[in-house]
């Protein structure tokens, strides 16, 4: 670098510039010291009493993903705006966030408050929050009370980030499971007039049954099992072998009393893929089903000829839309808890967890964190978690001897993500920190589980599929989920940017998606060949490093989270 | 000789007498230079205010680089980054899958660009000939992921075009199921490039054709030139130095075969031949926030790059053509 | 002089070779003809994608997910379209688009033809080592932390000239420019030189008009190039709305489409609407509405530039 001085001057000259800055930013701050006295009163009464003088306050706020800005007389803002001060600058990510990240940290241009992150966490650019909330704000300390160790951060304790999800008050009422299963046509349980369907050899059964009766569905061929394999998008493909000898979703790893292996090339493993190259033999999985991209895929599903398939309930939740307005309700899907054989109890469904690294930090360049703090701990109070679920009383729901629901004209707007733009406070809201399960009240915190809700959606022929099971809802085919495990889930450890754990799941990565659809399409005399082949390649992948790490962060939950 | 160039229509080059021995540089010729001077020297600081000096950027590559710390306190690994690069298993074969597209990509690029822009100069009417113009390089505004999704749709074995039509034709007798076959991913991938890209190549052929002088087509066909001869002998020599100058600065350019086309076409079935230096890179460097491994990936690229484009530049010296530096 | 002398015996042997008179009748016709149906097919193939995104932009989002749009929308709506205007900030971003498309545009233009011409002149002291120190400009890149920093010293983060300044010259386009000028003939900047012009003169006066066919070229390019730019709005100033481009607010737009439709943590919740549905943007319908929309406005400027060919033909034979 050739131009020390240069630099020196260039050095002095932003010197300068900032000091210039700060110093009228410090004539702005002076009027409204005198009024800082008054907004810490007004936002400690807050919700008793709004009679004090409001000082509007601007928070600057990086969300760490896609959004869009709200309108500007976005109603919900504007309350917030009127009731607390409070008006937020939103910067959304659109674009990859390694770069953005990367000149952030290098420029330590951060906002007043970031969504979570590890990498911000690692490059410092939070405050310790435990501090602040045990003075300012009660409400949060009562919120996250029960969570308070597992919000500290693993490497130095402190908590930078208030989780936006996971913290469940009350009787929580659930009626759409979004995770991981099996999924079958309903048209296909009705035909074998709604038989249990508890293993995976059953499961193929019917469909090979199925198709063997209707080769084709609306003039179209029809498609036994799909595996979407695309991208990011990889678990239709690893993460069924887990749970059919009983385990919980921990991403890449089995945990057993506390100890976690990869299972990708263990037995258990093998005999799924080698179950999939049996059926694949019989014709049953779709020729194109690994060149497929995630478009194709939906294709095929809202075409409704697809029986059945792997995946998570929310990836696929559009193309059930799709056939839903396409009056295909018979084509949409039930999730089966699948497992290897009947005597292992299914484990699919879990209790929600917190959602760590998640959520809203404040950053080290904010001058009002105290403000900011105590903004947050308004906001987590029952009335205002009510405007950002449910909305306006009278205008986005109504209430009937105490229960809240909505028309369907109301339901249409909820939906309508324009209508959402100018009445939601959606992109703050799914940061916050907030209540979830049921109100003091009873109501539920989120209006697509109330059960008058969900009940008004369901459709005639859901109500015979239910009826057949004794079901009051799709959820009931899981079994009741167990106390989790304290370390769980294992996949929200972070292995740690560009370590030698991270890069090995990167390859084990690679490695699945090369060899596992070349194991299920090979001719069955030489999937054995393939497998050895296949466990071979992650045996030189150091693997162990990655297990490491997530014993060693899991060693560290169970010293660090029990209670 | 002189003299008679200057006098030669048909060849509209300026003289260039490149053994001319290079004036030693005196005051007094900057003195008669001064405008010229004036008129670049602000553009080169410029140019190396906003390009090179940033370049001090490149010591990442042999630092732990985090973005967190000052320059003072970056920890320094030497080569470890290159030797991460080097020593990967895949490293030959995601190198031979860059040079083998990026070498189809230009190839094909070139020859298409250039017989289409000839075809197009033969339309005579001007109205059907600017339609076909605008037409043919609307492809370049869509972005990638949805020209693949039309290529992948296309190449489906349900209802895909491409098979559709191969088998009216009695071409194939079965549907080919062709992204599962690394054989035919370059191929692919090369023409979906020819596809997007070639309307908006040509333009800048055209520009060149627009430039002939109209005598030489005249003066062609009072000779007799027929439409091939005048293609071949006329408008072939009239846009060479463009042809050569591009072709310079596209073979150092090599490397790029990009990164996008192959992660949106790829899967598990062809990843040995999809992928490319580019989605290595990304894959270990930037997503796992190494950003001096992708320090380090830019600048093996840029060595090959600038050893590429001085051979071909030298090759063209040699040849007697257009060079570019 | 090798070049010359490769070229020159050319068209010679070409006049003298005289085409026998069968096919001088019917060869015109059979290539006009094949050569038609080649652009036919051209135009189809190369139209297609086009067509498709159009149709795909008016059909349902609901409904585009089946597949099988191709020519024409089968559910058709606006919604796609609603949904972009609805934020309000396109309008702001668009015209900051054009602001920054036009500026770049004509300084780019003229600083690199400026550029391109002085590097034209043999006779200049410096040729060799500016053409050098600009030519490999297109062969490296310092990266993304470096430039940020220079971005930042230079106090252009967050201001409307972090679109212009770092890309005024573009390597590239000035060899393009400058292998142009080397077909200008000679004598014509000798006959400007003898009555007494400076070199900044011939440039204005001289090389800058001869030059049209090319630099309606090159200003497509950067025009394209600006236009569709949306990294620099994305590292540099995206903290300011008001300085967000058109591209950059469509790719928000897009990806937020594309997070609600499939992101597990925002779905993390217990319940999910059963009533949603129904008509509502989908990421595949939001893309083809928004390719439509980024690029129709970029679009009519090739239309508009073609006419500068046919201009360059005309100075071609001014100068008889």
């Amino acid at each position: 670098m050739g131009g020390k001085s240069k630099a020196m001057y260039k050095f002095s000259l932003i010197v300068l510039l900032s000091l210039s800055f700060t110093l009228s930013g410090c004539g702005g701050n002076n009027n409204n010291t005198a009024g800082k006295a008054e907004e810490t009163t007004a936002a400690g009464t807050a919700s008793a009493n709004t009679e004090g003088k409001i000082e509007p306050f601007k928070v600057s706020v990086f969300i760490g993903a896609a959004g869009q800005q709200p309108t500007p007389d976005n109603k919900i803002y504007k309350k917030i705006k009127e009731e607390t001060g409070a008006s937020f600058d939103m910067e959304f990510l659109a674009g990859d966030i390694n770069q953005k990240l990367g000149v952030m940290i290098a420029g330590q241009d951060y906002p007043d408050l970031m969504t979570g992150n590890t990498k911000l966490t690692a490059a410092g650019a939070y405050i310790p929050l435990e501090d602040l909330i045990e003075e300012h704000a009660p409400n949060l300390k009562a919120h996250y009370a029960e969570y308070w160790n597992m919000m500290k951060d693993p490497n130095d304790g402190h908590i930078y980030i208030l989780p936006n999800y996971g913290v469940y008050n009350g009787k929580v009422n659930s009626s759409w499971y979004s995770g991981p299963a099996f999924w079958i046509q309903k048209a296909v349980l009705k035909e074998f007039n709604y038989p249990q369907v508890k293993t995976l050899d059953q499961y193929f059964d019917l469909i090979e049954q199925y198709k063997a009766k209707y080769p084709k569905i609306d003039g179209s061929p029809t498609i036994g099992f799909e595996i979407l394999n695309y991208d990011w998008k990889n678990w239709g493909l690893f993460n069924a072998p887990q749970h059919l000898i009983g385990h919980p979703n921990d991403g890449g790893v089995v945990v057993n009393d506390g100890v976690a292996e990869v299972f990708a090339n263990k037995d258990y493993a093998k005999q799924y893929y080698q179950k999939l190259n049996e059926i694949n033999q019989k014709g049953l999985i779709d020729k194109e089903t690994f060149v497929q991209n995630y478009d194709q895929y939906m294709a095929k599903l809202s075409s409704g000829t697809v029986l059945g398939m792997f995946d998570q309930h929310w990836n696929f939740n559009a193309a059930e839309d799709s056939l839903t307005t396409q009056g295909k309700i018979e084509r949409t899907y039930v999730g089966l808890p699948l497992v290897y054989d009947e005597s292992t109890k299914d484990y699919y469904r879990d209790l929600a967890v917190l959602n760590l690294n998640n959520g809203f930090g404040i950053s080290i360049n904010a001058k009002n964190a105290v403000q900011i703090i105590k903004l947050l701990d308004t906001l987590i109070q029952e009335d205002w978690q009510k405007t950002f679920s449910w909305g306006v009383e009278g205008e986005d729901y109504i209430v009937e001897n105490g229960r809240f629901m909505r028309t369907q004209e109301q339901r249409d707007n909820a939906a309508d993500a324009t209508w959402q733009l100018a009445n939601k406070a959606k992109a703050m809201f799914d940061y916050l920190p907030k209540t979830e399960g049921s109100f003091s009240d009873g109501n539920s915190t989120d209006a697509a589980a109330q059960p008058e809700e969900y009940k008004a959606g369901l459709k005639p022929f859901d109500k015979e599929v239910l009826d057949a099971y004794g079901f009051d809802s799709y959820v009931d085919f899981f079994s009741e989920p167990p106390a989790n495990p304290v370390y769980y889930p294992a996949w929200s450890i972070d292995l740690i940017e560009g370590s030698d754990a991270k890069i090995a799941s990167t390859k084990l990565n690679e490695l699945q998606t090369k060899f596992l659809p070349k194991a299920i399409l090979a001719d069955p005399a030489d999937f054995d060949s393939v497998w050895t082949d296949y466990t071979g390649q992650i045996e030189k992948a150091n693997v162990k490093a990655y297990e490491d790490k997530i014993n060693e962060q899991i060693k560290w939950r169970i010293e660090n989270w029990s209670k | 000789m002189d003299e008679t160039l200057e006098i030669d229509t048909v060849v509209r080059h300026p003289k260039k007498n490149r053994k001319k021995k290079k004036k030693p540089i005196t005051w007094r010729l900057i003195k008669n230079q001064n405008q010229l001077i004036w008129m670049s020297v602000p553009l080169m600081l410029y140019i190396i205010l906003f390009a090179y000096v940033p370049v001090w950027g490149w010591t990442m590559a042999f630092q732990n680089y985090k973005p967190a710390k000052s320059f003072g306190e970056q920890e320094w690994v030497g080569l470890k980054q290159f030797r991460f690069l080097f020593t990967d298993d895949n490293f030959i074969r995601v190198l031979r899958n860059t040079l083998a597209m990026g070498l189809i990509n230009l190839i094909l690029g070139f020859v298409t660009a250039i017989v289409l822009a000839l075809l197009l100069n033969e339309i005579k009417k001007v109205f059907w000939k600017r339609t076909v113009q605008t037409i043919s390089y609307l492809p370049h505004f869509l972005s990638w992921i949805i020209v693949t999704g039309i290529v992948a749709t296309s190449l489906s074995i349900n209802d895909g075009i491409v098979n559709i039509v191969l088998m009216k034709l009695h071409l194939i007798k079965e549907p080919i199921l062709w992204l599962s076959e690394g054989k035919y991913f370059w191929g692919i991938v090369g023409a979906s490039h020819v596809w997007k890209e070639v309307g908006w190549n040509t333009i800048i052929y055209l520009a060149a054709i627009a430039s002939i002088d109209p005598a030489l087509y005249e003066a062609a066909e009072i000779d007799g030139a027929n439409r091939y001869k005048k293609m071949m002998f006329v408008t072939l020599p009239g846009i060479k130095a463009t042809i050569v100058i591009l072709m310079i600065m596209s073979i150092g350019h090599v490397l790029e075969a990009g990164f996008e086309v192959q992660y949106l076409l790829g899967n598990g079935l062809v990843v040995d031949w999809a992928e490319t230096i580019d989605i290595f890179v990304l894959k270990y460097g930037l997503a796992q926030g190494n950003y001096s491994l992708a320090t380090a990936g830019g600048i093996f690229k840029t060595v090959v790059s600038v050893t590429l484009l001085l051979m071909a530049n030298g090759i063209s010296k040699r040849l007697g053509e257009e060079r570019l530096l | 002089m090798m070049d010359n002398r490769q070229i020159s015996p050319g068209p010679k042997a070409g006049y003298t070779v005289k085409r026998s008179l069968g096919t001088g009748r019917l060869e015109p016709i059979l290539f006009t003809s094949f050569n038609t149906l080649f652009m036919v097919c051209l135009v189809v193939v190369t139209l297609y994608p086009f067509i498709n995104t159009i149709a795909v932009s008016f059909n349902e989002g609901n409904d585009t997910i089946r597949g099988g749009i191709y020519l024409w929308p089968r559910e058709w709506t606006f919604q796609n379209y609603r949904a972009i205007f609805a934020t309000g900030t396109i309008f702001d971003a668009f015209l900051v688009s054009v602001a920054r498309t036009v500026i770049s545009t004509i300084l780019n233009i003229f600083l690199t033809t400026m550029l391109a011409y002085t590097l034209s002149r043999r006779e200049y002291v410096f040729r060799q080592p500016i053409t050098v120190i600009f030519v490999l400009t297109m062969y490296f890149s310092a990266g993304l932390i470096p430039n940020y920093f220079l971005i930042k010293d230079l106090h252009l983060l967050n201001s409307f000239w972090v679109y212009i300044f770092p890309s005024m010259i573009s390597a590239f386009n000035m060899i393009v420019i400058r292998t142009y000028i080397g077909t200008i003939p000679e004598s014509l900047l000798e006959s400007a030189k003898i009555d007494g012009a400076g070199d900044f003169r011939i440039f204005m006066r001289v090389v800058f008009p001869l030059c049209k066919p090319v630099l309606a070229t090159i200003a497509l390019f950067v025009a394209v190039g600006a236009w569709n730019s949306w990294f620099d709005a994305f590292i540099y100033t995206s903290s300011r709305q008001n300085l967000s481009t058109l591209q950059y607010e469509l790719m928000k737009l897009l990806s937020s489409t594309m997070n609600s439709n499939g992101n597990p943590t925002v779905q993390n919740g217990v319940g999910m609407d059963q009533n949603s549905a129904r008509a509502m943007v989908t990421p595949l319908s939001i893309r083809a509405a928004i390719t439509v929309v980024a690029s129709v406005p970029i679009l009519l400027v090739y239309p508009f530039m073609q006419k500068y060919f046919v201009v360059g033909l005309n100075v071609g034979s001014v100068k008889e």
